[in-house]
């Protein structure tokens, strides 16, 4: 159902830019007919899945209509005994999630808000959850995508099948495009068992253990699906929080093997000074996704965060600039680093609304040497505008830009919004 | 080519790369007319250069000549992706075969496109890492080969294919422009893009890599079954069942029969099917995981079930598995390999046709597969020399290819569609699908000079399709 509120052009809004109009087509065929049309009379399409990921981004340099995907957003093919499965991409998350968990099985996509989140639009913001590193990318997940391009045509690439190397892989273009090529409509993808045991491990640090911490759990024989280090988000995020932050771990596997980390887990903390670790076994599935959510999670219009990708090894030292940098923007720092990927999170806020613009432009600007790749993941609409929401540009901008031509020779699909304003 | 723009080609590469490094006499150029695929083409000339700008320079060279140019690895490929079908120049990467760094604490490597695939696991073995894809020809195929078809091997159902396993790539473009790209790098994944397109979009010169940490217990079992139906149900049932396995092999008896005349790694004589399973990772899981595939095996009909019982038996039994293709050499003079996927619900019946298949056109075929994966080689015994039998094969491996695809399957699962599959590229995707493959190309290799007649379906049928669009 589509409600009055749900095609609202004021909660559409990128930047202090508002579409003409909203659309909710019901179908593939109304969607490529919609974006056709559009392409035609040159008017500019900007896609929304369930809006979680749309601080991404530049604010479009032109924005006439939103189309909303969520309403084409069926379980298509699910053959369970195949492990894979084939979902409409306004499908949102937790549906998928909620499906699969019906034959014990489910995808690591870790993205934030899942009961509003869709599949196409958590994949193509290039989502990266800090479960990645034992289970793999979305990309890599994703077996087979149909897009509906610029002209309205439906395009599709890969197949139901887990290895195939029959074309070229379009798929992994439409990951992380941000719906400047295409819109996707339908995803195939390969899915994974439910380990039997989840445990999450809270960890507050001591003054000064920070440093042994983390090395000591990067080092961990017995790898744990997820590590972080979190300093901050303590309303987000639970466990105690030390004089260091915390460390957050979940463990994942056979109840043999999540025992045999647990005490693993222990002694290596205990060895850097962390006397106490919190286990949670109950609920553990809410508990991890609270953890994900608060990722994009924003303090009213007094603050904005940065994702800062990059090795595992060099993750401290991001960590630490921006410490560095923000503290002489004087904003206020929370982040969480991801042991395991090298991310770092950073959620950088003030105490009022009024302070934050050019505490943040300033920000953005001082930081573009010590972390001149990450990205902004979500700020206020009336500061975007004035944020470098890409970070270094990649060697590769032309060939980009050409790519761009190609597909969307018009520059109907989100106009400006890419990499280099493509 | 007319002799004078010949020579011109000739001199200049000469300049460019030395002497010693570009072959023209044509017993050095019919050595680069062959891959592993049926057909041949003698190339114009043999270029090997030494590092990226070399390959730069071959590029410029060839495309102010006009003339099309082929990255090649080892040569090992099945499906003619690397013969000169239109003639050119060769790029021969032998030169280019370094690992260039090393860096255990993130588990990366990068590495020039010529090394041998079996070569980085040797090097990262000290550090306890280890290189995920594993095609059967890793003692010879290259990484550039791999980075190129996106190869994956009996571990590709645990680690992945190659596109999983390819973090950055430095390519040369056909402007001969060197660039490096990241798939940590804001925008496009073009390194997605480029793995597994077969050297039709760039010229990789040096390749990031993911490495992995060896697991701490590594166990192989084998199981005898009456048919390869039943070996094949047990693999439907251990995936349904959420059983994580490390690679779920079958082979046939045709096949067991040659590789045990040939490797004595014991597996059983008298079964119609054996499952290879591996499972690797924490020692308890390992073997919990183990009993859970015992048991399964049991539950569809094995007739026996045997562990290696050491890392050496173990060895003997996966030599013996890689090597299956080659042992085929003792039943029949020539064997044609067969690459296909279906949904890994669908092999039993993927097989049953297969055979099918083979027994309507008078030939043998044995069957070893990456069942896991639901990844078929099928493999067509014949003798080149009597044509009845060539026609044979040639019609089966299409037919065989049908049925995949009416199963849900797809032509290639990791030997790529080269020259001999590229008009069957048209059974799998419709006219739309294939443009917009083509704009990728456009964006590439505009000019059609990097690796032509590949992957895409040969000018008249291309032109069939896309007049449909």
């Amino acid at each position: 159902m589509t409600t009055a509120r749900a095609l609202d052009p004021k909660h559409f809004a990128l930047g202090e830019r508002f579409p003409e109009a909203v659309h909710a087509p019901d179908s593939v065929e109304a969607l490529g007919a919609l974006v056709r049309d559009c392409n035609a009379r040159q008017r500019a399409i900007v896609f929304f899945g369930g809006g979680t990921l749309q601080g991404l981004g530049h604010v479009p340099e032109r924005y006439d209509v939103a189309i909303r995907v969520g309403r084409i957003n069926r379980v298509l093919e699910y053959d369970h005994r195949d492990l894979t499965i084939a979902v409409e991409a306004g499908c949102t998350l937790a549906a998928l999630g909620r499906a699969l968990a019906a034959h014990g099985q489910f995808l690591p996509l870790d993205a934030p808000r899942s009961s509003q989140a869709t599949v196409g639009g958590t994949l193509a913001g290039g989502w990266l959850g800090p479960r990645r590193s034992a289970y793999g990318s979305p990309r890599d997940f994703v077996i087979g995508t149909s897009v509906v391009l610029a002209d309205g045509s439906v395009a599709k690439a890969g197949g139901m099948v887990v290895k195939n190397v029959t074309g070229y892989d379009l798929s992994k273009l439409y990951l992380g495009s941000l719906g400047t090529l295409g819109a996707l409509v339908r995803v195939n993808f390969k899915t994974l068992p439910i380990p039997q045991t989840r445990r999450l491990a809270f960890a507050p640090l001591p003054e000064g253990t920070r440093g042994r911490a983390l090395k000591h759990v990067a080092a961990l024989s017995i790898e744990p699906a997820a590590a972080l280090a979190v300093s901050g988000f303590s309303k987000e995020i639970d466990g105690t929080e030390g004089p260091d932050g915390r460390v957050i771990v979940l463990l994942e596997g056979s109840p043999r093997s999540v025992e045999s980390a647990t005490r693993e887990l222990r002694s290596a903390l205990g060895s850097a000074g962390v006397p106490e670790t919190r286990l949670v076994d109950s609920d553990v599935e809410v508990a991890f996704e609270r953890i994900v959510d608060a990722y994009v999670a924003s303090l009213g219009a007094r603050s904005a965060t940065y994702r800062s990708g990059g090795l595992p090894g060099d993750a401290t030292p991001r960590s630490d600039a921006f410490v560095r940098v923000a503290q002489s923007c004087k904003l206020k720092l929370e982040t969480i680093e991801d042991i395991r990927s090298g991310d770092v999170i950073a959620r950088l806020s003030t105490a009022t609304t009024r302070d934050l613009e050019e505490r943040l432009v300033s920000f953005d600007a001082e930081r573009r040497t010590a972390l001149a790749g990450a990205r902004v993941l979500a700020a206020p609409q009336a500061v975007r505008a004035r944020l470098d929401a890409w970070g270094a540009l990649p060697a590769s901008l032309a060939t980009m830009r050409a790519l761009k031509a190609q597909f969307d020779p018009n520059c109907t699909l989100a106009p400006g919004r890419y990499v280099g304003r493509i | 080519m007319d002799a004078s723009s010949g020579a011109e080609l000739r001199e200049r590469l000469i300049g460019a790369l030395g002497d010693k490094n570009v072959r023209f006499a044509a017993e050095d150029l019919a050595a680069y007319a062959y891959d592993a695929y049926a057909e041949s083409s003698v190339p114009f000339i043999v270029a090997a250069p030494s590092d990226a700008r070399q390959v730069s320079a071959v590029v410029r060279i060839a495309a102010a000549c006009g003339v099309p140019i082929v990255a090649r690895g080892a040569g090992t490929g099945l499906c003619g992706g690397s013969v000169p079908t239109s003639g050119g120049v060769v790029l021969s990467f032998s030169r280019m075969n370094r690992v260039l760094s090393l860096d255990a604490a993130n588990r990366r490597a990068t590495v020039q496109p010529g090394l041998i695939n079996f070569d980085l696991s040797r090097a990262a073995e000290p550090f306890g890492l280890f290189f995920g894809p594993d095609p059967s020809s890793q003692k010879i195929s290259t990484i550039g080969g791999n980075t190129a078809t996106n190869a994956g091997g009996p571990h590709a159902l645990a680690y992945g294919s190659m596109s999983a396993n390819v973090l950055g790539l430095e390519y040369v473009d056909s402007l001969g422009d060197i660039t490096r790209i990241s798939v940590d790098d804001a925008g496009y994944d073009l390194v997605g893009a480029l793995v597994g397109s077969e050297g039709t979009l760039g010229i990789v010169t040096a390749i990031e890599l993911r490495l992995l940490r060896a697991p701490r217990a590594i166990r192989v079992g084998v199981a005898a079954f009456e048919n390869v139906e039943a070996a094949s149900e047990t693999v439907s049932a251990a995936i349904g069942a959420g059983i994580r396995a490390t690679a779920l092999e079958i082979m046939d008896s045709t096949i067991v029969q040659a590789v045990e005349a040939h490797y004595h790694a014991g597996f059983p004589l008298d079964a119609g099917a054996v499952l290879l399973v591996e499972t690797a990772g924490e020692p308890d899981d390992v073997a919990a995981s183990e009993r859970a595939l015992a048991t399964l095996a049991r539950e569809h009909g094995a007739l026996s079930w045997r562990s290696a019982g050491s890392a050496r038996e173990r060895d003997a039994l996966w030599a013996s598995r890689k090597g299956a293709a080659g042992a085929l050499g003792r039943l029949a003079p020539n064997y044609y390999i067969q690459d296909a996927t279906v949904p890994r619900t669908r092999l039993p019946q993927a097989i049953a046709q297969v055979e099918a298949i083979a027994r309507e056109h008078g030939l043998r075929v044995g069957n070893v597969f990456h069942a896991g994966d639901g990844n078929l080689h099928p493999l067509l015994l014949f003798d080149r020399r009597e044509r009845r039998e060539v026609e044979a094969v040639v019609h089966a491996g299409h037919d065989i290819l049908v049925c995949c695809i009416e199963l849900g399957g797809t032509i290639s699962g990791e030997h790529g569609i080269g020259y001999e599959k590229r008009d069957a590229l048209a059974l799998v995707f419709n006219p739309n699908d294939l443009a917009a493959m083509l704009r990728l190309r456009d964006v590439f290799d505009p000019r059609r000079l990097f690796n032509p007649d590949k992957i895409f379906p040969s000018g008249a049928v291309c032109a069939e399709v896309l007049a449909a669009s």
